[in-house]
């Protein structure tokens, strides 16, 4: 592959964006802590990443598609799989498979609303994350119950600098990657994101490959929060909250088409670090919060200006 | 904060209504009061609706007053909640006490129910519409609190970091004005760095985890409730020493700080608002229904847990919740009392 070839990719500038962001930080710095900004970036990018892989394929389905029920999901199976293991070692099988079953229920709950009683999704995720938040509320009140010690450890390790968490997530992503691009599912998804219609005629099985996709979504996000809540000590009630939004940037920062039909993975995992560098170069700044959500908002505008101006000229 | 407490307030409540009449009380039995509650996704507010249960229930048994409904928005939304407070008012009860989505936003719904004869009490998140009344918290005192505390900890000073909540809330602006004029006053203490933690732990963690890396040693965190534990966590992952973090009265908070003070003798203080407030509030209603001349603005004393009282106030705190006061009417009088000064 040429360095033209690879230029042209959309996912490249969220790289670009990402290193300069660090460039930019650890200059202010004098560098100080450039690794342990790369280290941060890269744990909390885990759990970005995590969400927005799911996020990307219900994206790639086409206009009209996103999930908002991520952070419900989130909270739920964070809540529900803390509560069953009740910090035992032993136990964290059962956690992770209760956390997984959860995702799934809520999957199915989704696509259930958008396929039978034909609500747009987005209405029907909205509605379902209200049943999903409500449902953790109920179940144990907001109390923090702590991970097991082992699975705590576990999700805070770093090995030479570099999170074991991360290291998974990375790899999930490159199967995901696969998936995407060589699969007749990914394909499908793809398929119908560019054209509904024509990919039915083409024999792609739309409502399944719909179906399937946001299982899927719901799985990475409840997966997301068993790990979240493992992470950092135990789930909250307020713990999915900001990755609904950060699922959608990440997507689009990465490069996604936010039309639908073209998706890609490697551009959620720059995405993910960018934009915890960027708080955390603007962080660094000591800019108050007004300055900071304004230069926020524009350096995301501009990235992804970037990446769709080098889409568009090919 | 204790039960018998709270009998002993619902006893005197009793005595009040029906032994008292020198003090001109009115008769409350037939009046409902509603809740209208703009939000209920984190520990404190389901601590404060736990409370108003706990404490309103024996006050409707008792024939205290004939209804307190609680309802709460689903979307944390000003038009939702305005939408509410006319729902409220059409179904005609006779005070309203307040946990506002907005300062102004709700100015035109409050009018209204003032126009209807409906008593608005506003606590919390309270209302400029000068027709409410409004329970304020002192936040800025206890933004400067902080620094107090930490000036006769650490005598010599060093460099704090501080951690902030929701960009854009009043709340987060008074705390941290009073921060940093203590900062001002206090020479010895230099803020290095300043994030917003949401007042929530995972937001706190993450954000302190980022600016961490860059930083000088940092002596101590003052915080605004909700992040002392994020904050705790972020620092455990480095080998940085663990400075004295403020804490906000969380039971994740409380739990982390008795661990750590009975592994090595941590030392902090922990400082917050009960979300009992919500009974001081319904208290502070009930008088206005009873014909006292309750002055518009009152204030909201804290609730601050120190070294000596920390397990006694976490074994009173319930899991997952905020260590809370439910307040009687004695208390809601004392406060009323305090404000007419």
């Amino acid at each position: 592959m040429s360095v033209r070839a690879i230029v042209a990719k959309p996912w490249v500038w969220s790289y670009v964006a990402a290193f300069a962001v660090w460039l930019a930080t650890i200059a202010f710095t004098g560098g100080q802590g450039a690794g342990g900004v790369l280290t941060a970036a890269l744990t909390f990018g885990t759990f970005f990443a995590l969400v927005a892989i799911g996020q990307m394929f219900v994206i790639t389905l086409g206009p009209g598609n996103v999930d908002l029920s991520i952070p419900a999901t989130m909270t739920l199976a964070g809540t529900i799989a803390m509560k069953a293991m009740a910090e035992s070692d032993a136990m964290i099988p059962v956690g992770l498979g209760l956390a997984l079953l959860t995702g799934l229920c809520v999957g199915i709950l989704n696509f259930g609303l958008i396929l039978l009683l034909r609500i747009p999704p987005i209405i029907a995720t909205l509605s379902s994350s209200f049943i999903v938040q409500s449902t953790a509320i109920w179940w144990n009140r907001g109390l923090r119950i702590k991970p097991p010690p082992a699975l705590g450890d576990f999700a805070t390790t770093n090995v030479m600098g570099v999170p074991v968490l991360a290291v998974l997530v990375i790899i999930i992503a490159a199967v995901m990657h696969v998936v995407l691009a060589r699969t007749v599912f990914g394909r499908s998804v793809t398929a119908i994101g560019q054209n509904q219609r024509a990919a039915w005629l083409a024999g792609v099985k739309v409502e399944r490959i719909r179906f399937l996709t946001y299982v899927l979504c719901a799985l990475f996000s409840s997966l997301c929060g068993f790990l979240l809540a493992s992470f950092s000590g135990g789930a909250a009630l307020n713990m999915g909250q900001e990755y609904l939004l950060t699922s959608i940037a990440v997507v689009v920062i990465g490069g996604t088409s936010v039309a639908g039909g073209f998706g890609n993975v490697p551009g959620l995992w720059g995405a993910s670090l960018f934009l915890f560098l960027l708080v955390t170069m603007l962080n660094t700044y000591g800019l108050g919060a007004g300055p900071r959500l304004i230069l926020t908002g524009a350096i995301i505008i501009l990235v992804i200006v970037a990446a769709s101006y080098r889409r568009q000229r090919e | 904060m204790t039960k018998t407490a709270l009998v002993a307030g619902t006893a005197l409540a009793a005595l009040v209504m029906f032994a008292a009449p020198s003090m001109a009380q009115e008769d409350t039995s037939d009046k409902r009061i509603a809740l209208s509650n703009n939000y209920a996704g984190n520990s404190w507010r389901q601590a404060m609706l736990t409370s108003w249960a706990r404490v309103t229930e024996p006050a409707v048994a008792d024939g205290v007053v004939a209804a307190a409904d609680a309802f709460t928005t689903a979307e944390n939304q000003v038009t939702e909640q305005a939408a509410q407070i006319q729902n409220l008012i059409l179904q005609g009860y006779d005070a309203i006490v307040l946990n506002a989505a907005s300062p102004e936003g709700l100015n035109g719904a409050v009018k209204e129910a003032c126009d209807a004869g409906v008593i608005v009490v506003s606590f919390d998140g309270i209302v400029t519409e000068p027709c409410a009344w409004r329970i304020a918290v002192d936040f800025y005192q206890m933004g400067y609190d902080e620094v107090v505390y930490l000036a006769e900890k650490l005598p010599e000073g060093g460099n704090l970091l501080e951690i902030r909540g929701l960009a854009g809330v009043f709340v987060d602006d008074e705390i941290s004005r009073g921060i940093h004029d203590a900062v001002a006053d206090y020479p010895q203490f230099t803020i290095v760095g300043s994030v917003h933690g949401d007042w929530a732990q995972d937001v706190a963690q993450q954000a302190v985890a980022g600016i961490l890396p860059s930083l000088p040693d940092i002596v101590a965190v003052v915080t605004q409730g909700g992040d002392g534990y994020g904050a705790a966590q972020a620092f455990a992952a480095t080998d940085r020493e663990m400075p004295i973090i403020i804490m906000g009265n969380r039971h994740d908070e409380l739990t982390w700080w008795a661990e750590q003070k009975a592994a090595n003798g941590y030392e902090t203080m922990s400082v917050s608002i009960a979300p009992g407030v919500s009974t001081l509030a319904f208290w502070v209603a009930q008088q206005i229904l009873a014909g006292q001349d309750v002055p518009k603005d009152l204030v909201v004393p804290f609730l601050r847990i120190d070294q000596d009282n920390l397990e006694e106030s976490l074994a009173n705190t319930e899991p997952g919740g905020v260590a809370n006061v439910e307040y009687t009417l004695e208390d809601a009088q004392a406060v009323i009392a305090a404000g007419r000064q």
